[in-house]
């Protein structure tokens, strides 16, 4: 038997194609939307090749060359493969996809197979198969062999000989799995009612085959598509990685100081789910496509490449609020889906866009500094010098090692399997380390000229092996230090200690908590072991990774089925949420304890309040109308939830409110953040609740100084976005805060006409304007004014723009075009646009 | 409003650790120093540290300013800095933009975005005043005999904020002074009602103040006498829980600090706190708090590079945009049309060729379906993929005892809980509860966890922490660390699973030396270890902006062994260990090849050093067979990849440097 490795496999799948194979069954499928169950018909072939299909795609999810597969019908209609040609015989067996590394036309062509009008013999496929791997294989004597039948076994087969093939097939180390449709199976509980005698006496034939095999096995199908959806964890073999550990000053204090050398490998490193790839319909099919099958039109997804552009914005402007973009993000893709409201939040102003487009050979790599621009054309500056290697720093006590500072994935130091002194050496370390309850502070250099880690050594002693663990260990600038008020020290104004407080909590409280964590205990929760002392609950090497597993789930799904509406994703295998709940007999014994902390610590959710107080309750409703309707539109297009909602600036008081809101708090960010998205939630579950009133936690002055700083709402604007023009005359009135409300009202106008059902309120944006307009040129705003209109072109006419606002804008003409200087001097201002510009600008 | 593009989105699939870059980045951050300049802060007094040098408070003030600096224009380049300094008799000059500051205030640097050109004014000032310690009161000549009212001096912060500072960025005044009463005269009562209602107009506009209160011996600061009635209304903790609603309770974090520590203690309110998640913790059904989690521990890494466009008179940076391309089409795909699926494998294998080739293209790149059917998910899909359905927050499960946490069950760095007692009221008496209760039993707890909505659920242990104070004065915030746990997935297996071991005699020996290296009630200490490769490309890069050359030989790694002293202590019981070491037995059980006297560097040679060392200085290595050259590498760890003169090379170097 070649060395277990991943890969160097061939597998030949041995379809039965025979007209048994045609018969229909019917397969559950999961609950439709409402819960209704359904079924489908199916032949017994498509429900077997989804087996094969499966198996194929977890090669194609592997990607390796070296996992290679083909696939021989037999009961076809037509013969060929390579005995036949030679030899002649074996009919009705044809080699109908030649071993290679599968791809999505591998399965294609798979979900192509039909059953046939002639029955074929699985001993006859079972030889050509044999042989067709044996000459692919011929000079790859060590890869692995294996062998799978799907078959009903209803068609006859002709025995003679049988130990022949067996004997070969040991010979070449061949498994063989058969999968058959409707095997019986005591063990996983299957029989067949009303089995057929031909298939009777198959099913016992294959019995008896695979037992004679060295690696031979029969299932039935149904195990054998449960199995697959068992979530299997990849095994990975560490490479070892040679270094050295040293103490001391190894070159020039030679006789003293210690070195032995060593090898790391992982002991944890993170799986994550495989990442998706993109596609999109491709809007026009080839025509050759397109004819090719007349009976249905076809559609074409295409797969997408990702491209990186770069644009420049000349205009100086935008170095302020451009976004900051490492450059290495690029290389990482995806699931920012949901994300977009960070970053617009984090933009709280409209965007100039005066980008250009710059090739890449353009560009200069360097670093900033605060705004200057510090060159560095590689990249990166030299680094450090470093040396490779594992330098032992000093000991400490185990006792006094801070678990939470671990930083990584676990790593394994063992001495040089090749050397036994080294080994030795190592081991007199790590048992003297392991005595006295030490662990060492070392300093990793994984190659020469690499930046150096800190972490810790602890010994570990295994069953025949002595080696120690490494984990890295934070630097001084990893290390944040935030300030907490105290839980138990409250100090009262006068300034005593408090002992009674609601935030302190009381003994009786105490009494409640302790009872609780006792019976909450898991430590006796998990199976009996063998002596019957029950063992605790939860394993980590037990625990699947449910994101990677759910996952890799879905992309098998949706490679093997054509359509996932008519056929969704089955529910996720229960390994995967098994830790997802306490154990139901811990829960059982807390009843009592969880009831009464209830009672004792009366926690209560503080329904989330407005921060400030409106004035106008009407104003209020208006803006829950707005929302109910952005809800409206936003269901059927849940992939892009967060836009419509985010967009949304509410409106800050106006100063004459400020005093009123005094005492309200700035909205801390990451309460914006997470109640963004719960608002989100909120609407998408229940639509009946007022959003608005979920935005915002409980009005508390102390909140005020909070330093972080509402980042989507632009603090202190005066304009609301429900009666702009109205706020606008509020505040002209006042008198002092022209260019604030000029500003705003710019500002509230271009996030009005880009907001979903703009056309709702084209009027009253168009009064706003002309009010904005007469207001710029009276109140030497002029330059405000011809921004804002390049501003608002810029956005309606780009996509997603508002061109139906645009144009609606151009009907008005001239009274709503850039202030031109002409127009200017007649208030004593100046502008930078003459009167033939302004005139031109709507055409 | 947010602009409608969603270009240069961060990546999901690295998670936290990006997360927390594209957190701190994407916000920006003001601070004003507001620095005190009267007779006091100017009085020269013996240096913190260096000896036989005077320096005033005030300088140490300029110089914490100017560490700050350094450190914010590097890790958020587009955060903003500006000083403005009080009672000084400095004007400031009449900039037209500018709004005029009240008397007694001077801005020395209007807040502006980081450069080098700044920090070089500053650096260029604070040398002038180590060679002339009077150079500082000249340039900002102390008032005399009265101080500027503090409400003036809010109002004059207000003032330079809103003329500096972008409206989103978070905004904080830095407060030095040394001052516990400023007015204590007549007529103190309006002074200190003035300086009240400035500060919650500071605090209106979304400002923060951080006191830094600078105590000595001969002057104490007593909160007390001024700023305690002053600060109180309005709390200027960085606390944003601090329940108002009951003013018994006396703001925590003003910081009273003796004037060596000004700097560390600035190095706390460095980076704004933020909150990274504010989620439920789920006790049980139905007994529900809120937390909110922040990174304390999290790696700090370099920066990376940007692209830069030459416009002639500036550098510019060049807004990387990510667009999806069908490739084929050259045509540009919206995001909201994005469909998700799997890789549709290679193209074609070999063997496929012949009766693929007419689609064999258009088939590694194209799914066709019937019109209707949809083979592919939408990202609404994808995300419940990673969730599994489950919404934010952290579900006990139970709990476990405290030796359960193993060290070998880490997978990344931990995040810390705190209560959040604006979501659920009673979260912090029960998170209290809980945590005293879980301490006294030595437990931890264990929780299935997801912080954001769209990460993925882990299980995470929740290790306890008690309060408790260092002898520096640092606290250590009760809460719980969330430690995620790996899964089956990560945790690989041992790969070596048997060694010859060491006989007790030789475990003796190296016991002896391990006894002399070890500090007795030590631990690791992360503050000893900047991050010296970090250091090393910031102090490069401060170079590159500043125009000047770099030496790397007055760079210091402070994270290297203390050789001298390992020698000094235990050098000797190291030898002897090493003699132990080569007369051991325990070694001959397998066949180990002759080991040569010295235990240095004694790989399992098939070719002695010795004769390899001979065919080198006879510049014979040339006639050695590959094998034995990859024997020698081998023992020695190095690659042995390569063709043979790179082997012959690669030896040569060994034994060069050896």
């Amino acid at each position: 038997m070649p060395a277990e490795r991943a890969g160097y496999t061939v597998t030949m799948f041995l379809v039965d194609t025979s007209p048994s194979m045609g018969n229909l069954r019917t397969v559950e499928l999961p609950p439709g939307p409402n819960g209704e169950e359904r079924t489908a018909e199916i032949t017994h072939l498509q429900w077997a090749l989804q087996y094969v299909k499966l198996k194929i795609q977890e090669m194609i999810y592997n990607g390796r060359k070296t996992d290679q597969c083909g696939v021989i019908v037999f009961g076809s209609e037509e013969t060929d493969n390579i005995i036949n040609e030679k030899h002649g015989g074996y009919e009705n067996v044809s080699e109908y996809i030649p071993i290679g590394q599968p791809n999505a036309a591998t399965l294609a062509k798979i979900d192509a197979l039909q059953p046939s009008s002639v029955a074929g013999d699985p001993l006859d496929a079972l030889i050509v198969g044999i042989e067709t791997q044996a000459q692919y294989l011929s000079a790859k004597r060590t890869w692995t062999r294996k062998i799978v039948i799907v078959t009903d076994g209803e068609s006859p087969i002709e025995v003679e000989d049988w130990e022949a093939t067996v004997e070969k097939m040991n010979g070449l180390d061949i498994s063989l799995t058969v999968v058959g449709v409707d095997f019986d199976d005591e063990e996983f509980g299957f029989t067949e009612p009303n089995k057929s005698n031909i298939k009777r006496v198959n099913e016992e034939f294959y019995r008896g085959f695979t037992s004679s095999l060295k690696h031979g096995i029969v299932g039935t199908c149904e195990e054998a598509l449960q199995e697959t959806a068992r979530p299997d964890i990849k095994q990975t073999k560490s490479t070892l990685m040679g270094t050295v550990l040293r103490l001391g000053d190894v070159d020039t204090k030679a006789d003293e100081a210690v070195e032995i050398l060593v090898k790391t490998s992982k002991c944890t490193a993170i799986s994550r789910p495989k990442s998706w790839k993109k596609f999109a319909i491709r809007e026009s099919v080839d025509e050759d496509v397109a004819m090719e099958d007349d009976e249905a039109v076809r559609v074409a997804f295409a797969q997408l490449k990702m491209r990186s552009q770069y644009y420049v914005d000349r205009s100086g402007e935008a170095g302020e609020e451009e976004e900051e973009e490492d450059v290495k993000m690029e290389e990482r893709d995806e699931e920012d889906l949901l994300d977009e409201k960070r970053t617009e939040a984090s933009n709280g102003k409209p965007k100039e866009e005066h980008l250009e487009k710059v090739e890449k050979e353009q560009l200069v790599r360097g670093f900033k500094y605060g705004t200057t621009y510090a060159p560095c054309p590689d990249g990166q500056f030299p680094r450090l010098p470093t040396r490779k290697g594992i330098d032992l720093c000093g000991f400490f006590p185990a006792r006094n090692f801070r678990r939470e500072l671990s930083m990584g994935e676990v790593q394994y130091v063992w001495a040089d399997p090749a050397s036994a002194q080294q080994q030795v050496a190592l081991s007199s370390i790590v048992q003297a380390m392991y005595e006295k309850n030490v662990m060492a502070i070392a300093r990793w250099v994984t190659k020469d000229g690499m930046d150096p880690k800190m972490g810790v050594l602890t010994p570990v002693v295994l069953e025949e092996v002595d080696c120690f663990l490494w984990v890295q260990m934070p630097f001084a600038d990893d290390i944040r230090k935030y300030t907490f008020a105290s839980l138990d020290h409250l100090v009262s104004k006068k300034g005593e200690n408090l002992t009674e407080h609601p935030f302190i909590p009381t003994q009786e409280q105490l009494d409640a908590m302790d009872d609780f964590v006792d019976a909450m205990d898991l430590m006796d929760a998990g199976e009996k072991d063998e002596e019957g002392n029950r063992q605790p609950w939860f394993d980590p090497l037990l625990s699947y990774n449910p994101a990677l597993h759910r996952t890799k789930q879905a992309m098998f799904h949706c490679a093997v089925v054509s359509d996932l509406s008519t056929n969704p994703l089955p529910p996720p295998h229960p390994e995967l949420t098994k830790y997802f709940d306490p154990p139901r007999r811990v829960l059982k014994r807390a009843r009592s304890a969880i009831e009464e902390c209830k009672a004792a610590f009366k926690v209560k959710r503080i329904p989330k309040k407005l921060p400030r107080a409106r004035k106008d309750g009407h104003e209020h409703a208006a803006e829950e109308d707005e929302n109910l309707l952005l809800l409206d539109r936003k269901q059927p297009l849940s992939a892009t939830p967060s836009r419509a909602v985010v967009t949304d600036v509410p409106p800050a008081p106006s100063p004459s409110r400020l005093k009123a809101a005094a005492k309200k708090p700035e909205d801390s960010e990451t309460e914006e953040e997470s109640e963004e998205e719960e608002l989100l939630l909120d609407k998408v579950k229940k639509p009946a609740t007022p959003p608005r009133a979920t935005k915002h936690p409980l009005p508390t002055p102390a909140r005020s100084l909070s330093p972080e700083v509402d980042p989507g709402r632009a603090p202190g604007r005066i304009i609301g976005s429900t009666f702009p023009l109205a706020d606008f005359r509020k505040n002209l009135a006042q008198g002092d805060v022209v260019t604030k409300a000029v500003e705003d009202l710019s500002a509230v106008i271009i996030e009005l006409v880009m907001r979903p059902f703009a056309s709702r309120r084209s009027e009253e944006l168009l009064e706003c304007m002309r009010a904005l307009r007469e207001t710029s040129l009276t109140e030497d705003e002029i330059d405000a004014w011809n921004s804002f209109l390049q501003d608002l072109k810029d956005k309606c006419i780009s996509t997603p723009g508002n061109h139906e606002f645009w144009s609606q804008v151009k009907q008005v003409g001239r009274g709503l075009s850039l202030i031109s200087d002409k127009e200017a001097r007649k208030y004593g201002g100046r502008s930078a646009i003459s009167e033939s510009e302004a005139a031109a600008f709507f055409d | 409003m947010p602009p409608y593009d969603d270009w240069n989105k961060i990546d999901e699939e690295d998670e936290e650790e990006l997360q927390d870059i594209s957190w701190f980045e994407g916000k920006r951050d003001v601070i004003l120093f507001c620095i005190d300049c009267s007779e006091s802060m100017h009085e020269l007094r013996d240096d913190p540290n260096y000896e036989d040098t005077k320096t005033s408070h005030l300088f140490t003030a300029l110089e914490a300013a100017v560490q700050i600096a350094k450190k914010k224009v590097i890790s958020g380049p587009n955060d903003s800095i500006g000083i403005m300094l009080f009672n000084t008799t400095r004007k400031t000059e009449a900039l037209d933009h500018n709004s005029e500051l009240k008397k007694g205030n001077f801005a020395y640097q209007p807040i502006e975005p980081l450069s080098a050109p700044k920090i070089q004014e500053l650096i260029q000032l604070l040398d002038a005043a180590r060679e002339d310690p009077n150079e500082l009161r000249r340039a900002f000549p102390p008032l005399q005999d009265k101080r500027v009212p503090m409400g003036d001096v809010f109002t004059s912060c207000n003032w330079v904020i809103r003329d500096g500072a972008p409206k989103t960025a978070t905004k904080r005044v830095f407060l030095i002074t040394d001052e516990p009463d400023p007015h204590s005269g007549p007529g103190s009562q309006q002074l200190i009602t003035s300086a009240r209602t400035t500060l919650v107009d500071l605090a209106q506009a979304g400002v923060t103040v951080e006191p830094f209160f600078i105590s000595t011996p001969e002057k104490p600061f007593d909160v007390t006498k001024f700023y305690s009635s002053v600060l109180l209304p309005t709390n200027l903790a960085d606390e944003e829980e601090v329940d108002v609603s009951d003013p018994s309770v006396l703001p925590e974090s003003i910081s009273i600090t003796r004037i060596e520590d000004l700097l560390s203690q600035m190095r706390f309110h460095e980076v704004p706190k933020r909150a990274h998640f504010s989620i439920p913790l789920q006790l049980a059904e139905g007994f529900t708090i809120g937390v909110k989690g922040y990174g304390l521990v999290t790696e700090q890494k370099k920066g990376t590079y940007k692209y830069f466009v030459d416009l002639g008179d500036r550098m510019e940076v060049a807004t990387v945009k990510t667009v999806y391309v069908d490739e084929a089409r050259e045509a540009e795909v919206e995001k909201t049309q994005l469909m998700y699926g799997m890789a549709l494998g290679t193209s074609a294998g070999a063997a496929d060729e012949e009766d693929e080739e007419e689609d064999s293209q258009a088939d590694s790149v194209v799914r066709i379906v019937k019109s209707g059917k949809r083979p592919f998910y939408t990202a609404e899909d994808i995300r419940s993929f990673r969730t599994l359905g489950l919404e934010p927050g952290i579900k006990l499960l139970g709990f476990k005892d405290r030796d359960q946490l193993a060290f070998e069950d880490n997978i990344k760095h931990s995040q810390f809980i705190y209560p959040d007692e604006m979501s659920h009221s009673g979260s912090k008496r029960t998170f209290s509860a809980l945590l005293k209760s879980m301490v006294k039993k030595k437990k931890v707890g264990l929780a299935l966890t997801l912080t954001r909505r769209n990460a993925t659920p882990t299980f995470c242990a929740l290790l306890p922490q008690e309060e408790r104070t260092d002898e520096a004065g640092w606290r250590e915030a009760a809460g719980f660390h969330l430690i995620p746990l790996p899964f089956a997935d990560d945790i690989r297996a041992a790969t070596v699973v048997r060694a010859v071991r060491a006989s007790d005699e030789l475990k003796d020996a190296a016991r002896a030396w391990i006894d002399k290296l070890s500090v007795k009630n030590g631990a690791y200490p992360p503050d000893s270890y900047p991050n010296p490769a970090l250091a090393y490309h910031n102090a490069q890069l401060e170079a590159s902006a500043f125009r000047e050359e770099y030496d790397p030989d007055t760079f210091e790694d402070l994270t290297l062994p203390k050789a001298e002293m390992i020698h000094k202590r235990a050098g000797a019981l190291m030898k002897s260990w090493k003699i132990a070491l080569v007369n051991d037995k325990s070694a001959d059980v397998v066949t180990a090849p002759g080991t040569v006297a010295g235990m240095k560097r004694k790989a399992e040679l098939s070719v002695d050093e010795a004769e390899i060392r001979a065919m080198y200085q006879a510049n014979n290595l040339g006639k050695m067979r590959v094998d034995q050259l990859k024997e020698f590498l081998k023992g020695k760890s190095l690659p042995v990849s390569g063709k043979k003169a790179e082997l012959v090379e690669r030896v040569a170097q060994w034994l060069d440097a050896h």
